[in-house]
């Protein structure tokens, strides 16, 4: 059991020129021992950060805290030496792809108890009960790489078993996590809580399917200054809202027979290492309509989306305007495809957001269309006066709508767009659907968009697929 | 800006990152060297191959130095770059790992030269001079070089010397500016 | 055999042969590092590239020397054999090795920091995701309109903004994972180095500087 208190606590990551703008300022909370408490707030308040602060993480790698402390059991988390930190606290984390040293599930378990100075005889053990706790005897010997990210969330957790954490953080762990495992590892976190007497913080934006396991929810807002512990009655409320939002329900019409088929899919599987993601046996995405498809994390809906950019290999057959995408040359293949990607990063190519701009627009199919509208567009999105700012440090709501924008700008045929919403406060939502909805239609463009966040896409979707069981299918209702 | 000379796990994780990087780009982008050396083998040229693509080969060690500024850098960053080549299977096997060393120390050399205090265009073409002529008195020996008349060296040389220039030079400078210009490297590299 | 020795054994070799020029030697070494590879049972398709990929520059030098200098058919066919040599004596040491076990056994043997063997270790598993990450990136440039290619720096400058952002995350979960820099660790699996490696390896250099030694004097 322990206690982890945050007092008064400061953070700040310094700026080139000396400013330390605070990223989190002036907070006091207790979360008490041996509670399951969750961590939420919007994206970019500041949960990661100070769930990195906890664990002991910053700042030896980044950032600054400029006043108050953290203390675990009354002692601050820096006076603990960095050796025993191990058995009072560790963590799991959003990317589940850099998480491991070594190549196999029984090896990165070893490393971490070779790393605590367990006795090599005792080892065994340690890793057998970790392994069977979680369920995984199975994966053992298996490649990390070659696992799902339900299955690395699964050894994340038994590492963290087996190395007798006191503290179990856990950063919104579930973002690339199917929804059975991720029932199987809130059922294994909270039977850790009654039986071994954990104490379990999760941090997480997405408050879905909490509200049986959590004794405690605490809010953080958008500025990072206020924490707060939420009463019983507030916290069910919130946690009640949350769910009524994916429920609204509307009707959307299903594919009319009279529409073109544009992406076509026969007997079309895809897979992740050795599971089998998606078994279709015909679907079709249908030229100047715009497609919703959703499903739960780690199901491939991301995989179906690279699998049509060439990106991501596939059996079967795939098909854009009659070609076999596999076989298409990609020059040709992306002048009719663009992805919007889920990290904003990896759309990037240049420093500054207007050496961004200034490229899409000298490769759009339609420059004049654009040039006369985009003062207009970057007003509206607020990103007129960050021209010379630097892309990789815009917030992640204006890295979302930069992003958004200059991929529309290449008015690309086909586009595909991956979590585009993810971010956005809920003014920047309405005002970039808008925009995509004005920009699709008058470039007469076919969109797939995979989405979590439903709200205010009934204006703009035509349909609406969903994946689930490895197949997808459209659906009348969005929901 | 102060630079320790202590390699940390972070720095060690991100040398060898850039390294593999660096050598995945050059797979998957081309197998140049190939077709060249298969298109100038008739004429007795093949190993000029070598020498048109050194300065790719190259690449990591100056950029590796410029990034970390830290002594010992662009060899380790060559170095590591060519363990995990020879695991790749790489076309020199067991020599990879000594041209790795031979090509770090070669541009490490640059930067040793101006005390580890200049990181600028001169060390960068500095180390692109100490590059090219070190990496050449290894290949007199292990491929030799030192056997071809005079003037197939001399043109060999400038070859090497255009190239290095070009990419261990010109395109690792023209990298480095845009990495100065989004800030991110100097939080990371204390 | 002790994987530091054996790949110290291999590099020493490949110094070795670079100095010197019997081809004979060279011949011995791969046809040795050969049956070496043979023994690790490789696809088919592997010991196809094996032939084939050291062919081009063996070629390229061999021709050379006969095209572009007077040194003759023998120098040529050191050079020629001399690449086959290092190519099949690395493999076979590769190839009989797991990268794991050689970081381990430079932990433990060589006495590495475990900063350096770790470091190198984790970064080395996440190629799959290299090779995917540099297909991401030509792909983003494409959809953009402009192709990358291996002299234009957004796509180094890109890969390298990529390994920022994934040293972090990897030396922040290894450090969760419990590795603190210079702090001593206990080994499950203890590598030693046997008195036959030491003979290995002792007596494998001294027969190459007989063989060597024995060639020259004919």
């Amino acid at each position: 059991m322990a206690t982890i208190s945050v007092n008064h606590l400061s953070f700040s990551y310094p700026t080139e020129d000396g400013q330390k703008p605070l990223t989190l300022a002036d907070l006091s909370t207790t979360f008490p021992s041996g509670g399951f408490s969750l961590l939420t707030g919007p994206s970019g308040s500041g949960k990661s950060t100070l769930m990195k602060i906890i664990s002991g993480l910053y700042p030896k790698f980044g950032g600054l805290i400029t006043a108050g402390e953290v203390c675990l059991n009354g002692t601050k988390i820096s006076n603990i030496p960095e050796t025993d930190r191990g058995h009072l606290v560790a963590m799991m984390f959003q990317n589940p792809n850099q998480q491991f040293a070594m190549d196999t599930v029984e090896r990165e378990l070893i490393f971490a108890l070779e790393n605590q100075c367990v006795p090599p005889a005792d080892m065994m053990a340690r890793v057998n009960r970790a392994l069977d706790y979680v369920e995984i005897n199975e994966l053992r010997q298996r490649q990390l790489n070659s696992l799902s990210g339900g299955e690395k969330q699964k050894v994340a957790l038994a590492v963290i078993i087996a190395m007798q954490a006191d503290t179990i953080l856990l950063d919104e762990p579930f973002a690339s996590v199917d929804p059975v495992a991720r029932q199987l590892l809130l059922a294994k976190l909270a039977k850790l809580q009654h039986e071994e007497h954990k104490t379990i913080l999760i941090s997480d934006h997405d408050l879905e399917d909490y509200d049986h396991y959590i004794d405690h929810l605490f809010v953080l807002n958008a500025n990072g200054d206020s924490l707060k512990l939420l009463s019983d009655e507030a916290a069910k409320q919130k946690l009640d809202h949350f769910k009524r939002q994916d429920t609204s329900n509307q009707e959307l019409g299903l594919p009319a027979t009279t529409d073109q088929p544009l992406i076509q899919a026969h007997h079309l599987t895809l897979t992740a290492g050795n599971s089998t993601l998606l078994a279709q046996p015909e679907i079709n995405f249908f030229q100047h309509h715009i497609t919703l498809l959703t499903g739960a994390n780690g199901t491939g809906k991301s995989t179906l989306l690279l699998a049509i950019s060439k990106l991501h290999q596939y059996a079967g057959s795939l098909l854009l305007n009659q070609k076999e995408i596999a076989k298409m040359r990609t020059r040709q293949l992306y002048q009719q495809v663009a992805l919007i990607f889920q990290d904003a990063d990896q759309q990037f190519l240049n420093v500054t957001v207007s050496e961004e701009l200034t490229l899409s627009l000298k490769n759009s199919r339609t420059p004049a269309y654009f040039k006369e509208r985009l003062p207009e567009f970057l007003t509206k999105l607020h990103l007129e006066d960050l021209q010379d700012h630097v892309v990789y440090t815009l917030s992640g709501g204006q890295k979302k709508k930069l992003q958004i924008l200059e991929m529309l700008i290449m008015a690309t045929p086909v586009l595909l767009l991956d979590e585009p919403f993810t971010g956005l406060d809920f003014s920047s939502l309405q005002t970039i659907i808008a925009i995509m909805k004005q920009v699709t239609h008058d470039n007469q463009q076919t969109l797939v968009i995979v989405s979590h966040q439903l709200f205010g896409l009934d204006t703009l979707v035509d349909y609406h697929v969903t994946l689930t069981n490895k197949r997808l299918q459209y659906v009348e209702e969005l929901a | 800006m102060k630079y320790s000379n202590a390699w940390h796990l972070r720095d060690i994780i991100l040398l060898t990152l850039i390294a593999i990087f660096f050598g995945v780009i050059y797979w998957v982008v081309g197998p140049l060297y190939n077709v060249l050396t298969v298109a100038l083998t008739p004429i007795g040229l093949g190993p000029g191959a070598n020498d048109v693509v050194m300065g790719i080969w190259v690449m990591a060690g100056p950029l590796a130095g410029y990034v970390f500024k830290k002594v010992g850098s662009a060899t380790l960053g060559e170095f590591l770059g060519s363990v995990v080549e020879m695991f790749l299977g790489g076309q020199w096997g067991a020599s990879t790992m000594i041209s790795g060393v031979v090509q770090g120390v070669a541009s490490e050399l640059g930067f040793a030269f101006t005390g580890y205090k200049r990181y600028d265009w001169f060390s960068l073409n500095l180390s692109v001079l100490t590059t090219t002529i070190v990496t050449f008195g290894w290949d007199m020996i292990r491929n030799g070089y030192a056997q071809y008349h005079l003037g197939l060296l001399i043109a060999l040389f400038i070859i090497r010397l255009v190239s290095t220039w070009l990419f261990a030079g010109v395109l690792v400078k023209a990298i480095v500016n845009l990495l100065d210009r989004t800030h991110l490297m100097q939080t990371q590299t204390r | 055999m002790n994987p530091s020795l054996k790949f110290l054994l291999a590099v020493l070799i490949a110094l070795e042969i670079s100095f010197t020029s019997t081809w004979l030697v060279n011949l011995g070494l791969a046809v040795i590092g050969l049956l070496i590879i043979l023994s690790s049972r490789p696809t088919l398709k592997r010991l196809a590239m094996l032939f084939f990929v050291p062919l081009i520059p063996a070629l390229a030098l061999a021709v050379a020397i006969l095209l572009q200098s007077n040194a003759g058919t023998h120098f040529a066919l050191v050079l020629f054999t001399r690449i086959y040599a290092y190519v099949f004596v690395g493999s076979a040491a590769t190839l009989t090795t797991t990268v794991t076990d050689l970081v381990m056994s430079l932990e433990q043997n060589a006495r590495i920091p475990s900063k350096f063997a770790y470091g190198f270790l984790g970064a080395f598993n996440l190629l799959p995701k290299i090779v995917s990450e540099v297909n991401v990136i030509r792909a983003a440039g494409n959809m953009r309109g402009q192709v990358l290619h291996i002299w234009s720096p957004q796509l180094y400058f890109k890969a390298i903004l990529a390994s920022l952002d994934w040293s972090e995350n990897l030396a922040e979960a290894m450090t969760s994972h419990g590795f603190t820099e210079g702090a001593p660790r206990t080994y499950f699996k203890r590598i030693r180095i046997h008195w036959w490696d030491w003979l290995i390896f002792a007596g494998s250099l001294a027969l190459l500087q007989i063989a060597l030694f024995g060639l020259h004097l004919r």
